[in-house]
């Protein structure tokens, strides 16, 4: 029997595209470079291939990414693909200490990454330290064979806060007791593209998707473009309905793509804005240009039309709806996690979920749950301070993050999109059903906006929802680096007991774990079973209670007072004594006085 | 707490304390004109107005600076000095902690200063008796003493109130300052309508501890402003991040018992009267200490001076030759002098 047409085309395409996926790959090696991004100083920046800044990576979807790194750094690093799911390869995911040890010096590391499933807007950067922060950045474009939306072309629009300071002194200083407010650094310019001075050119009547991107360490941009609306057509790689704004707010590591039409005239020049919100700063130095600009040239030499003021309208990236729907199903499990800042009991400020700060353990936590066993789903054996969540493998999972600081913070989650089901004031303690979205305050809440990349304001809550679908260890944390650093992150062991039959780890890079010294095997202590003796733990919030010292000191105060009071009584004590032998003296005198007064009256 | 909020307790007793040594002075030359003058009336009456004149003109005065001082210091010397604030709250602190000990220690001694005061009008009048009212200053003299005297008093008393309550609300201050000038005024009238010394001086012995422990306090809350000043420039602090201290020389740190917290009336008292604070370290501990160590030396010191000298004089004394005789005896003399060379003037006959 013949094969039916439908059928006979339908291998056609399945033959066609896997034909057209491609192993794509990009040699890397990591140096340093001299560079001067914001044209105001010159200093040592993170390059790839010794150009400053790195270039951006491109693939289709379905292709496999393939990354050679080398380190040629003095210091161990590591690279992560911000938003991409590594299904079933999770060692490759790139946190060090997490799913990896970072590679050291001279050593080179593979990153095979597939990219099925997902396109969009992406970015890698550095995950050991603050690395990316010196410019171990670059945007990660996912193409897609179709795409949603049609356009002429696109241009990629990364934001990005710049120091002048390399990261490694500004974080000795954020994490030192010379700090116990947790003031985070502030930077000393904005850059697109890691560059100033960035030019788009728009041919009139063409219709351009704009890859809008925050690579920053810390900083919110508020994105808009005199002289022209956009909509807003995918967000975190998930396309969505289009939604026509002004302006929107962008967060560190969030990912926005905007479909402009250009005028039909070319009269003009414009600005593309990101300006960037002084409510991050501890305190706005008055050199520091908060509003920076690129250009938008339909001509050479037209005029730049006049700039408009945005008023920053509030934007609820919740109201935007996936175009590919994906329901929601309610929760097997729900962790409410309360993040916080506190003096700790080493009088530094560090970050908290739920009272632990997160300190990386001796072993990377994937390479723990890989050689625990049955122990791999006991969330002891990561580490006090690692705070590992277990999840179920398929189970629906919410976390309901409290964002107790007075700080907005965008949290990021490794290997997943989630939906985002509810946000609500205040903070949530978990004795009442949470009020999640229904028809009243979101429409869309059958079909729940995903993201990978969420800010929750301060004093606010979020909910999130994602199905444990993809084997691994899954970071959690604050993408503001300062506060990953200081410790808001979780670490999230999903599906241990699929791991050893769904991910292989690459012998090469048990040994690089071990030229370091660092052990790749066991709990987080490096030991078997449950024995964390000689674990990493982190310092706990200062009690603010009496030690023994302090009321040693302060009996030792009261005697003092005490002592001298007496004193007082003891000198004046004489006059006392003078005085009220004086009075009795006067007191005889006037009886004596009073008596003979008498008597003469009496004569 | 409302009622902290309307009656600094602090500037209170510092009011206080100015009036009553200002209206002990009044009453004692008051006192000392009705005794003396007993017969002209016109005379008495003149000199009482100019004690009087005096004492009221020298607290208007004072009472004016200080209020203008309170209202430039308001609204000018904050913001002047903001970023110094700490150092300017420390420095003050421990000048008045050096003003208030004095004076505290000085009132213990009350009756040496009454006599002390008496000594001093008897030769002024003396003077004026035997060079006759020709000369202006001693004319005025009953004017211009009580005057000076009320003037130094009233502007010790300002200058206490700038350094116990640095940051004190302006809607504090009157109650406490009223109040102060009232039971200041209370004294002095007692002891011109011949109250109980004895009781008196009780009520100084107790005021004095009051005092002391006011000052204890200061001295803790002065170091911990020159510590505070210098931790916050190494942190580079800004207005909002207060209440940070070096842990390297901590000694306690609560979360609880703040007396900056507005919502706890109680440790702001303990903070104004004892100098309690919910942070303290090595220098404000130690300072705090030194500070009782240093009262009680001073006074143990002073005390054992006395009975020494006391020793001494009832030795020499014994030997009785009267050019020894003390300051005391001799002024013993010269007013029994007035009263003989007075009762001159009567009839022997009325004499006993």
């Amino acid at each position: 029997m013949l094969p039916s047409f439908k059928t006979f085309a339908a291998a056609l395409t399945l033959l066609s595209a896997a034909a057209q996926a491609a192993v794509v790959t990009y040699n890397w090696n990591i140096t340093y470079v001299n560079a001067n991004p914001d044209g105001l100083y010159e200093r040592r920046v993170i390059g790839v291939n010794g150009v400053f800044p790195p270039p951006p990576i491109e693939v289709t979807v379905n292709d496999t990414l393939v990354i050679n790194a080398i380190n040629q750094l003095d210091v161990p690093t590591s690279l992560h693909a911000h938003g991409l799911f590594q299904v079933g390869n999770n060692q490759m995911d790139g946190p060090s200490m997490v799913t990896q040890c970072p590679f050291p010096p001279g050593a080179n590391f593979t990153y095979t990454i597939p990219t099925v499933n997902q396109t969009g807007t992406y970015w890698i950067h550095g995950h050991n330290l603050g690395q990316y922060v010196d410019g171990l950045r670059a945007p990660l474009i996912i193409h897609a064979i179709n795409e949603t939306y049609t356009y002429d072309e696109e241009y990629t629009v990364a934001f990005a806060d710049w120091y002048h300071q390399e990261h490694a002194p500004l974080l000795a200083f954020y994490l030192s007791i010379y700090n116990p407010s947790g003031a985070e650094p502030i930077p000393q310019s904005g850059l697109i593209n890691q560059m100033t001075n960035a030019t788009f050119a728009f041919v009139p009547g063409k219709t351009y998707r704009l890859r809008v991107i925050n690579m920053s360490a810390l900083s919110i941009f508020h994105f808009h473009i005199d002289g022209h609306e956009f909509d807003i057509i995918e967000v975190d790689g998930i396309d969505v309905q289009k939604a026509n704004v002004t302006t929107f707010p962008i967060a560190a590591a969030q990912r926005y793509s905007v479909l402009v039409t250009a005028k039909n005239s070319t009269s003009n020049n414009y600005l593309i804005h990101g300006d960037m919100d002084p409510m991050m700063y501890d305190v706005v130095p008055p050199n520091l240009v908060l509003n920076i600009t690129g250009t938008i040239v339909y001509a050479p030499d037209a005029p730049l039309a006049p700039i408009e003021y945005s008023d920053w309208a509030a934007f609820e990236d919740a109201t935007l709806v996936p175009v590919l729907a994906q329901p929601t199903s309610p929760y097997t499990t729900q962790n409410v996690l309360t993040a916080a800042f506190y003096l700790m009991t080493d009088y530094t400020n560090k970050a908290v979920f739920n009272d632990i700060t997160y300190v990386m353990p001796k072993v990377p936590s994937l390479y723990t749950a890989l050689s625990m066993g049955n122990l791999s789903s006991n969330p002891q054996v990561y580490g006090p301070n690692a705070h590992a969540l277990i999840a179920s493998h398929n189970e629906w999972f919410e976390i309901v993050i409290n964002n107790d600081d007075t700080g907005n913070h965008p949290f990021h989650l490794h290997g997943h999109v989630f939906q985002i089901v509810g946000r609500s004031e205040g903070l949530y303690d978990g004795s009442t059903p949470y009020p999640y979205y229904d028809a009243s305050t979101n429409p869309n809440y059958a079909n729940p906006m995903r993201r990978d990349t969420m800010l929750v304001p301060a004093g606010t809550n979020a909910a999130i929802r994602f199905q444990a679908n993809n084997p691994g260890v899954w970071f959690f944390h604050c993408h503001i680096e300062w506060h990953l650093e200081a410790g808001l992150a979780i670490t999230l062991i999903e599906a241990p007991e699929v791991m050893p039959s769904v991910l292989t780890v690459d012998p090469q890079h048990y040994e690089q774990c071990a030229v370091q010294g660092i052990p790749y095997q066991g709990n987080a202590a490096g030991n078997a079973g449950l024995n964390l003796t000689g674990a990493n733990f982190g310092p706990s919030i200062l009690p603010g209670k009496f030690t023994a010292k302090g009321i040693v000191a302060l009996v030792f105060t009261i005697i003092a007072a005490l002592l001298g009071l007496v004193t007082v009584v003891w000198y004046a004590h004489d006059d006392d004594l003078a005085l009220a032998q004086a009075s009795l003296a006067e007191a005889a005198e006037k009886n004596k006085a009073a008596a003979e007064s008498e008597e003469l009256s009496s004569l | 707490m409302a009622a902290a909020d309307y009656f600094s307790l602090p500037i209170f007793f510092i009011v206080f304390r100015e009036t009553t040594e200002a209206s002990i002075i009044v009453s004692v030359l008051l006192s000392f004109l009705s005794q003396v003058l007993t017969t002209d009336h016109a005379i008495k009456r003149r000199l009482q107005r100019q004690v009087w004149a005096g004492a009221l003109i020298g607290l208007l005065i004072s009472l004016a600076i200080g209020a203008a001082f309170i209202v430039v210091w308001n609204k000018y010397g904050s913001n002047l000095w903001a970023s110094n604030e700490s150092i300017w709250e420390g420095s003050f602190s421990l000048l008045a902690v050096v003003m208030i000990t004095i004076m505290g220690v000085a009132m213990l001694r009350t009756t040496q200063i009454q006599e002390k005061w008496k000594g001093k009008l008897a030769k002024a009048f003396d003077d004026e008796a035997e060079r006759g009212l020709g000369n202006n200053s001693r004319r005025y003299a009953l004017f211009i003493l009580p005057f000076i005297t009320v003037l130094r008093e009233g502007l010790e008393a300002i200058v206490f109130i700038g350094g116990v309550t640095f940051s004190a609300e302006i809607k504090s201050i009157p109650a406490a300052v009223v109040a102060g000038v009232f039971c200041g005024f209370l004294v002095g009238y007692i002891m011109y309508r011949g109250g109980n010394m004895l009781q008196l001086h009780r009520f100084f012995v107790v005021s004095t501890c009051f005092l002391l422990i006011i000052a204890a306090g200061l001295v803790a809350k002065g170091i911990a402003a020159f510590e505070a000043n210098y931790w916050d420039k190494l942190i580079d602090a800004q207005s909002d991040d207060l209440g940070y201290y070096d842990p390297n020389v901590n000694v306690w740190a609560l979360n609880c018992c703040n007396p900056n917290d507005n919502t706890s009336g109680g440790w702001q008292l303990m903070n104004a009267i004892l100098g309690w604070s919910n942070v303290a370290d090595i220098g404000t501990i130690v300072g705090y200490i030194l500070y009782w160590l240093f009262i009680i030396a001073w006074l143990v010191f002073m005390k054992l001076r006395r009975r020494h000298r006391a020793n001494a004089d009832a030795a020499a004394k014994s030997l009785e030759t009267p050019e020894e005789l003390s300051y005391d005896e001799k002024e013993k003399e010269v007013t029994e002098h007035h009263h003989q060379d007075q009762s001159e003037d009567i009839e022997p006959a009325q004499l006993q």
